[in-house]
């Protein structure tokens, strides 16, 4: 065993059967923000074999402040999370196999991904993606952990297919996202103790330690110095459409029918074509610039900005529109550009 | 009488973190309707309920001395 691991393997919930299981193991990151940034830092640095991240967005100035792989580079760049993300990663462990995807977190795309994966981090900023993890995790059977904050607080549940409740048994509605993230800000620690949680749970399940995973749910405000763990058990629902009897996974069917969503914490509405494609970014941004646009573009992206308007184009043809949450203007100005 | 407590955006929504109530031998969604009728807290419907640190539905009957808790679930990441 190399000096890397060293202290890790002294320690007698991991040792040496345990460091060679995370060696082996491939865990699987929805979102690279502030929790994907984090959970993919401690696991790599782990040892964990394998990492697949997923990500749709492009790192900004107002994410440094807690989203610790990102530097003003990267910022500067325009670089895609999932992409900065990676190119971070191998520095800090070139043993890791890194996979990263600048993408929507889509069934379709993501179960290509899912075959050998051990585990599901969540590191998403929106419950849509979050349900639809959940249901396919309890298709393919892998656990999965819940992790989310805002402001000082945070919280995390770790959720195994057949054994505890599932997020849709906890949660019967949607809930609103717009308290959450556009008002309330967040500040970094309530970020770390999250991940705490999520990796703790996550290196306990690769090494295989099952009587040690939390059953619990978890909950905490750092500001006002509140932790709560709630036993979930009673909430498992026999005619949960995710994890009952009669699973039907509805999160996995609804797709294709947002082509548009207003992004969490900014003022940005997403627009998705309706079918995958490969745009040619360079062809894109001649056609911008011939537009009036000031353009700016790297391999993964294009960004335009023209009297105020700011599209951000990336290569799977998903567009970012900023200074807005009029769907509707965002659609017609996407149908403008990209026709 | 019962315990409630607030948590996350809920405490401003509450204008406190916790309070006392005497619904002893009511249930859990008296109790959410009382907080919308009488104190304007709304949208309880999307928020998670434990009794005595456990999560609980809405049929639950409250105990003198239960403490409630009322936990948004939160969604950024
Ligand atoms: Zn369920």
């Amino acid at each position: 065993m190399s000096e890397r691991y060293s202290r890790q393997v002294l320690f007698s919930g991991i040792g040496p059967h345990g460091q060679e299981k995370l060696k082996a193991s491939h865990v699987l990151i929805i979102g690279a923000g502030a929790l994907g940034a984090a959970n993919s830092e401690v696991l790599v640095r782990a040892g964990i074999g394998k990492l697949t991240i997923v990500d749709r967005d492009y790192v900004e100035e107002s994410n440094l402040q807690r989203q610790q792989l990102y530097t003003e580079q990267d910022v500067h760049k325009k670089y895609p999370k999932a992409a900065a993300a990676k190119r971070h990663l191998e520095e800090i462990n070139s043993e890791a196999e890194i996979h990263a995807f600048v993408m929507d977190a889509v069934p379709q795309s993501l179960e290509l991904i899912l075959q050998d994966v051990d585990l599901i981090i969540d590191a998403a900023d929106n419950f849509e993606t979050r349900l639809m993890v959940n249901d396919l995790a309890h298709k393919h059977k892998i656990p999965w952990i819940y992790g989310a904050c805002v402001g000082s607080f945070g919280m995390s549940f770790t959720i195994l297919p057949g054994k505890t409740p599932c997020l849709n048994c906890l949660l019967r509605t949607i809930p609103m996202q717009g308290i959450n993230c556009d008002t309330a800000g967040i500040i970094g620690p309530a970020v770390q103790m999250t991940v705490a949680h999520q990796t703790a749970e996550a290196l306990k399940i690769l090494v295989g330690d099952w009587d040690a995973v939390r059953t619990t749910f978890v909950s905490f405000d750092l500001w006002n110095s509140q932790y709560q763990s709630i036993k979930a058990g009673r909430a498992k629902r026999d005619d949960c459409l995710t994890c009952g009897s009669d699973a039907v996974y509805p999160y996995l069917q609804a797709e294709n029918t947002t082509k548009t969503a207003v992004l969490c914490g900014r003022e940005t509405v997403q627009v998705r074509p309706p079918a995958l494609v490969q745009l040619e970014l360079k062809q894109l941004a001649g056609s911008l610039n011939a537009q009036g646009y000031d353009v700016k573009a790297n391999p993964y992206l294009v960004s335009a900005e023209n009297d105020g308007e700011r599209i951000v184009v990336f290569k799977d043809g998903r567009a970012l529109i900023h200074g807005t949450k009029d769907v509707v203007y965002a659609k017609s100005l996407y149908q403008k550009l990209l026709g | 009488m019962i315990k409630v407590l607030f948590f996350a955006f809920l405490k401003e929504a509450a204008g406190r973190e916790s309070m006392e109530v005497e619904m002893s031998g009511e249930t859990l969604a008296d109790l959410k309707k009382k907080l919308s009728q009488e104190y304007r807290i709304e949208n309880l419907e999307t928020v998670m309920a434990a009794v005595n640190e456990e999560f609980a539905p809405d049929d639950t009957v409250l105990e003198e001395g239960d403490t409630v808790a009322f936990i948004p679930p939160v969604s950024g990441g």
